[in-house]
């Protein structure tokens, strides 16, 4: 019990051990076991036609994956399906984490706006049954992780978007999920906030080693964080029409990740291809 | 800010002060008729004597039990039944076209059936603010939950919550806001319904007493008891502002 309630104290990111050593680490942490499978996937809401169908996809442990694609293709509504909030119509998605092992962070910054930024940061934790006091203090932690120490007691309409978000982040990070699903996480922050949020997660996934599936239309970022980029073709009937695995090694750093020489190339090649898939509504977004 | 309060304050007492001051002249120099609108001074006086009787305080108690028991009824009630129709869709089918009547009827119709039913003493004016309050909070906690934020929900679904902790974190709170913003209507209601009953018949409370001054032309206690409901209701009124910043803190922090 209290060996395991040590090990999962998260370390404050600069002590942290530099992640993804594939040499030091036992195999069983490497990457390669997949968390999530999809299969053949079909949605729809209501008797409207199928928004996604035929969608396939991985995450293996240690992988991030990046999901992109036209506006209204149905992105989030993959995101749904796997989190287990709507059923599929068709196909399967397979998992091999609990779903208490699974963190969403959702497109907006929704909280409950009578619980302060600490109550909403533990709901989490005191429903996985750590006592009051505990996941009091474990929320203070993520928040002071996440920049906010100060704020704890503030309620969200005390906050601005870009802390809320980062409310709701500390509130999925505290979960230590094994499986991280983002929708458009970081739409809403500004640059210098966005830039040192990602930069945090990309160093919190590598040392964890978590599976992470990521919405996003910036394409430099799904590029910068993943292993994969699968490209979501215009709905309905939505399916995967690309997909660009990304073989810059990890540790990355964001700002480095750009001079990699394939990385320019590739940036040009997803965004032609997305072009594509939006051209074809008939004349630009 | 508060400064613009303040200016708001005094000229809301100096446009109140004049009005009282040209109203007790005018009454006086007899330009408006002192049997309709006697003048201010006389109104205080029938104050002075209502007070001095000490019989008022019963009228008072009397309608102030069956506003205030309307009151709570009201809310118990229309919160249960509120409640059960957003949770059971049959239940909902047919208790939604029976509220939609009962609202869109000017209810205080009802009392004359109420001095039937319950005959004219408590239960009647009872019932009638109740009915009155139930079918305001039974729309503010039906639709207070059918409403809710599904964001929220759904971000709770994730975290792990199953269903009390959707009704604890999520609905009850949500409801909560819905219901205190009504609650001053409510407070209203209760006492329209008592006073409307009592007023129709019975043989005591403020309405009674209402319809008494008003059958012997008396303006000037008419006038007196209306100030006396509304300073009550006004009371009733800061009550429920309280509450409701106190309940609903995180709106106000
Ligand atoms: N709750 C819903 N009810 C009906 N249609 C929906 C619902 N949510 C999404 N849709 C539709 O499904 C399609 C895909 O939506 P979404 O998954 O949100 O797209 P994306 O995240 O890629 O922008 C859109 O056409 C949208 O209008
Ligand atoms: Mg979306």
């Amino acid at each position: 019990m209290t060996s395991t309630a040590q090990r999962r104290k998260p370390k404050p990111l600069s002590e942290r051990p530099v992640p993804y050593d594939p040499e030091a680490d036992p195999p069983e942490r490497l990457p390669g076991s997949p968390v999530v499978a999809v299969r053949n996937l079909r949605m729809r809401y209501g008797k409207a036609e199928p928004v996604i169908d035929g969608v396939s996809l991985d995450v293996a442990s240690g992988q991030v994956v990046s999901l992109i694609g036209p506006s209204g293709s149905g992105k989030s509504t993959v995101l749904r399906a796997i989190s287990g909030l709507h059923k599929p119509d068709g196909g399967e998605v397979k998992l091999s984490v609990e779903p208490r092992e699974m963190g969403f962070l959702f497109q907006d910054d929704a909280l409950l706006p009578w619980r302060t930024a600490r109550q909403n940061v533990a709901l989490g934790l005191r429903l996985r049954g750590t006592p009051k006091a505990e996941a009091f203090r474990e929320a203070d932690r993520w928040l002071a992780r996440l920049g906010l120490s100060g704020l704890e007691k503030r309620y969200p309409r005390q906050l601005s978007g870009g802390q809320r978000k980062r409310v709701a982040l500390a509130q999925v990070l505290a979960l230590r999920p094994k499986l991280l699903l983002m929708d458009e996480p970081f739409a809403s922050l500004d640059a210098i906030v966005r830039h040192h949020v990602t930069q945090d997660l990309l160093q919190w996934v590598e040392g964890e080693r978590i599976a992470v599936l990521l919405v996003t239309h910036d394409l430099e970022e799904a590029q910068a964080l993943s292993d994969a980029v699968y490209l979501l073709s215009r709905g309905p009937r939505a399916r995967i029409s690309a997909s660009y695995p990304i073989d810059i090694p990890r540790p990355r750093d964001l700002i480095g990740v750009r001079g990699h020489p394939t990385f320019a190339p590739l940036l040009q090649r997803i965004w032609h291809d997305l072009s594509g898939e939006v051209d074809q509504l008939g004349g630009g977004i | 800010m508060r400064d613009a309060l303040a200016r708001a304050w005094a000229r809301q007492a100096i446009a109140l002060t004049t009005l009282v001051l040209l109203w007790e002249v005018c009454s006086r120099a007899g330009l408006i008729d002192p049997f309709y609108a006697p003048p201010p001074t006389v109104i205080a006086m029938t104050f002075y004597e209502l007070f001095a009787g000490g019989t008022i305080w019963e009228h008072i108690a009397a309608t102030f039990s069956a506003a205030l028991l309307g009151l709570f009824g009201g809310l118990l009630i229309g919160s249960a039944l509120g409640f059960a129709a957003a949770m059971v869709r049959p239940l909902a089918d047919v208790l939604e076209p029976v509220m939609i009547l009962l609202n869109a009827i000017p209810r205080v119709i009802l009392a004359p059936l109420f001095i039937i039913w319950f005959g004219i003493d408590l239960g009647s004016k009872v019932a009638l603010s109740l009915v009155l309050v139930a079918v305001l909070i039974f729309f503010s906690v039906y639709s207070g939950i059918r409403e809710v934020d599904t964001r929220l929900v759904e971000r709770v679904q994730t975290l792990g919550g199953g269903r009390a902790t959707l009704l604890r974190e999520v609905y009850v709170p949500s409801v909560t806001a819905w219901v205190m913003g009504s609650l001053k209507v409510a407070v209203g209601f209760a006492f329209t319904g008592a006073v409307v009953g009592e007023f129709v018949a019975s043989s005591r409370g403020l309405g009674y007493l209402l319809s008494f001054a008003q059958s012997t032309y008396n303006a000037a206690q008419t006038l007196a008891l209306i100030f006396i409901i509304m300073a009550f209701v006004l009371l009733l009124f800061s009550l429920a502002g309280r509450l409701e910043r106190w309940l609903l803190h995180w709106r106000y922090a």
